[in-house]
């Protein structure tokens, strides 16, 4: 009852005060609006805002950051399914199946889906957060240490080598270049240097948002304008056709797991959204008893992304509130803000700061409310975007590629690395390989041999001593069965098709 | 010269100001400094740029965000952070080396940049090739263990059950060997004879969530950083890696309370412009950084941060010695590691 009282005092809070409102709306507008705009991400308006929370009260500056949290995960997946052009890491795996949707001319149902699922996972993650942060923050930070990060790092690469390109041997190879990709720059260890070729540059290893801007973006400006080159451009079809309750119903079980997916890998600090969609994704294709539906427009695809990716952002404010720990770059900057108005996150918030946590908790739960809002009130005049002839939207989508590729780190060679990818992608889409799994294999590589390291470390560089670790067994268990399946199915019959997102979004 | 009067020599200089909890209120360092200087030629007649060769979140991103603040306050010129993250501040200190010396172009930076000339001559003094501007940041490390931890309870019974662990004791750390955190681990294990493992954890989140989460038995860090830790009652510090104790930490020994017989190292802060820079834009601008280091913002936010437990404040001149110092007190370090200086 407590918790009722507390959310409706919040509630009370944020909507009596018409600045606290003013705040909450542009937070709403401003994220979803950043969030869809390629490379000029959520962190970026966060970055821009962040000097102009210190003329904001405390309950103020950290309502907004949180909502814009909420909706610029969401905003990102508009062009992800227009244009297959994600608007943020998070709504990568969401341009697998929407992109399709998009060329079949449903692109209305997919924008659809995406609101509908984003508002859905978020409102529950909001509400999970508002009723266990602490006890749940307590529980992650004691049982998933760096032995069962990099586990579930294992699993997760295991999962995405089998359902990712047009054979097994294709997705391991695409996860292996990944993880190539992701030991150049300093060692986590010893900090020394890696495939530097003596470029200092280098040294700061390869960003996965370039990568994924060139993979996604710009691999799909090359594919559409050798079309265009060669007549075979087809303009997409305009559709505002709303999925039905039917439809979505029917992917019930999809929701629950990837809201369980996301939630999970929110409260896990440097974890986060990204893998949640990817991984929300990856197991709604192993469930699936059509797999090889997936990546040619199927419904559920665009629903386990969004779903999962915007049930991490409540889970992610989870170890930022109740122990200080960010686990992202945005909840990173919301320290900053807390800090700004002298205050630090953590257990002491709930004491001396009770007020300002639940008019937050309201923000997030009213800020995943007006995605549906919101949502489904723009996406009638959003997909009137693809009016725009693509003479003019191929430019438009570079130069956007571009600023966003350079802004991530202000450097140059984040640019070129863009466009080698989008190079790259070009010609590994017709082959097969799964630039998916290269994305994965680049931002799991990074997580997996931090972690592996430390776990080592823990372990005294004992394997034994690693698998007395349940949790961390269980995952390793995990993702020897599930290459071992994939395998024994591999070798049983020809080269099986799981899933192609390739041909398509990415 | 001999290591330890470089190590001693640098040690004086970092203590040159009392270790004193608030003296820095009381009057403020660079209160001496004229109240306003004329722009020379009008410069600066656009905004700076800062480059910070580190993320927005951590402690240079916040103390860069402190001292654009305070600066603009003041001056009311603009500041743009660039943050230029990477190879433990390598890819910034590269692109701002490559910007023009006009003083519009400033720099953030810290020890590291100081330990890095020390094994490599190759990279940029921060004496020599940059204009120290001012130092606005110095700080001393602690050793910490959960509040209600039942093991061990302070630094005697500390290193006690390290040693009865046989190196299977775990302490979470920054990686970077060589690093001014890996050193200093290196002298207390030298000193009290104790095996541990230092894990490593590059960002302070994930090492703090260690300790708090039982995963190591202690974490190395500073006390600003880990303050919100400290105030809750999560964390408890149990060695002040300094010779003398702290107002704040009256009842934390010290090094030399426990025995320990070295010159404690420490991390500092501090903004720099490219040397080569016209000589009346630099000093406007030593007037214009120093100033703003007494600003009540960033007085504020050092307090916070318990920057204000020993001065932090180092003009031009105190800046080159601190770093002049500490170079020489890493090189001789690094060659009695066995390390390759080049």
């Amino acid at each position: 009852m407590d918790i009722f009282t507390n959310f409706i005092n919040g509630s009370v809070a944020l909507f009596s005060d018409p600045i606290n409102f003013v705040i909450f709306l542009g937070g709403v507008i401003g994220g979803m609006l950043f969030g869809a705009i390629p490379g000029v991400s959520m962190l970026t308006l966060a970055a821009i805002l962040l000097p102009f929370t210190a003329h904001l009260s405390a309950e103020q500056g950290i309502m907004l950051y949180s909502v814009i949290y909420c909706t610029g995960v969401y905003g990102g997946a508009i062009t992800a399914i227009l244009f297959n052009i994600p608007g943020a890491p998070e709504n990568a795996a969401t341009a697998f199946d929407g992109y399709p949707m998009t060329q079949q001319g449903k692109a209305g149902k997919a924008v659809g889906a995406a609101v509908m699922c984003s508002a859905l996972g978020g409102t529950v993650s909001a509400v999970i957060m508002m009723i266990a942060t602490a006890p749940i923050a307590e529980w992650a930070i004691s049982n998933f240490g760096p032995p069962e990060i990099f586990a579930l790092v294992v699993f997760g690469l295991a999962v995405a080598a089998s359902v990712g390109a047009k054979t097994l041997w294709k997705g391991w190879l695409s996860i292996l270049f990944g993880l190539m990709l992701a030991v150049v720059g300093l060692d986590p260890v010893g900090g020394i240097a890696r495939y530097d070729f003596g470029m200092p540059y280098l040294l700061a290893g390869v960003h996965f948002i370039p990568v994924i801007l060139g993979f996604f973006a710009v691999s799909e400006v090359l594919v559409q304008a050798e079309k265009k080159a060669t007549g075979a451009y087809k303009a997409p079809k305009l559709s505002v056709d709303f999925p039905s309750l039917a439809e979505l119903w029917a992917h019930k079980f999809a929701v629950v797991r990837s809201i369980v997916i996301g939630f999970f890998c929110g409260i896990l600090p440097g974890i986060g959204a990204t893998l949640a969609a990817f991984m929300g994704y990856n197991e709604a294709v192993r469930w699936s008893k059509d797999k090889l539906a997936f990546g040619k427009g199927k419904l559920e695809g665009v629903i386990s992304s969004e779903t999962a990716n915007n049930a991490a952002t409540g889970a992610a404010m989870i170890p930022l509130l109740a122990l200080g720990l960010p686990g992202g770059a945005l909840t990173a900057m919301m320290v900053g803000v807390f800090q700004m108005h002298d205050m630090e996150p953590g257990p002491l918030v709930f004491i001396n700061s009770g007020d300002l946590v639940w008019v937050v908790f309201a923000a997030m739960f009213f800020a995943n409310v007006s995605i549906l809002l919101i949502g489904f009130l723009e996406t009638k005049t959003i997909v009137n975007l693809l009016k725009i002839p693509f003479q003019f939207l191929a430019p438009l989508i570079l130069l956007l590629a571009t600023v966003g590729a350079y802004a991530v780190r202000g450097l140059t060679i984040d640019v070129i690395m863009m466009f080698a990818a989008g190079a790259a992608g070009f010609f590994l889409r017709r082959t097969g390989y799964s630039v998916a799994g290269m994305v994965l294999g680049l931002i799991l590589g990074k997580i997996g041999e931090q972690t592996f390291a430390q776990a080592m470390q823990m372990v005294h560089y004992d394997f034994g001593t690693y698998l007395n670790r349940p949790i961390a067994l269980i995952l390793i268990l995990a993702a020897v069965g599930t290459t071992g399946t994939s395998i024994f199915k591999a070798m049983r019959g020809p080269a099986k098709v799981e899933s192609m997102p390739q041909e398509q979004g990415g | 010269m001999s290591l330890k009067r470089i190590m001693k020599t640098a040690a004086f200089v970092v203590s040159l100001a009392a270790l004193s909890a608030g003296t820095v209120q009381a009057k403020c360092a660079s209160d001496a400094l004229p109240v306003s200087l004329e722009k020379p030629g009008g410069f600066p007649e656009r905004a700076l740029t800062m480059v910070v060769p580190y993320g927005p979140a951590g402690g240079s991103g916040q103390v860069a965000q402190a001292m654009a603040q305070a600066f603009t306050e003041l001056t009311g010129v603009s500041v743009n952070r660039d943050h230029k993250p990477g190879g433990s501040g390598t890819v910034g200190m590269t692109a701002y080396m490559a910007s023009p010396a006009d003083g519009y172009s400033v720099l953030e930076h810290i020890d590291d940049s100081a330990s890095a000339h020390a094994l490599d001559s190759g990279r940029p003094n921060p004496a020599e090739a940059l204009i120290p501007l001012v130092v606005s940041q110095i700080t001393f490390s602690q050793i910490y263990i959960r509040a209600d931890e039942t093991r061990f309870t302070d630094w005697n019974s500390f290193v006690e059950w390290v040693k009865a662990q046989d190196g299977k004791a775990t302490i979470a750390n920054v990686s970077k060997e060589g690093s001014m955190e890996r050193v200093t681990m290196k002298f207390i294990t030298d000193a009290t004879g104790m095996k541990i493992q230092q894990i490593s954890f590059d960002k302070g989140a994930p090492r703090y969530g260690a300790l708090a989460g039982g995963q190591v038995d202690a974490l190395f860090e500073q006390p600003g950083d880990v303050r919100k830790f400290l105030d809750a009652g999560r964390f408890k510090p149990i060695l002040t890696i300094l010779k003398e104790r702290p107002a704040a930490f009256a009842d934390v020994p010290s090094i030399v309370d426990a025995g320990l017989d070295f010159e404690p190292l420490f991390r500092f802060r501090g903004f720099f412009v490219k040397a080569g820079a016209p000589e009346d834009r630099v000093k406007w601008l030593q007037w214009a950084f120093q100033k703003a280091f007494c600003q009540p913002s960033y007085q504020e936010y050092n307090e916070r941060k318990y920057m204000n437990l020993i001065e932090s404040f180092r003009d031009t001149a105190g800046a080159k010695e601190l770093i002049t110092a500490t170079i020489g007190q890493y090189r001789e370090v690094y060659k009695a590691m066995g390390l390759e200086v080049k």
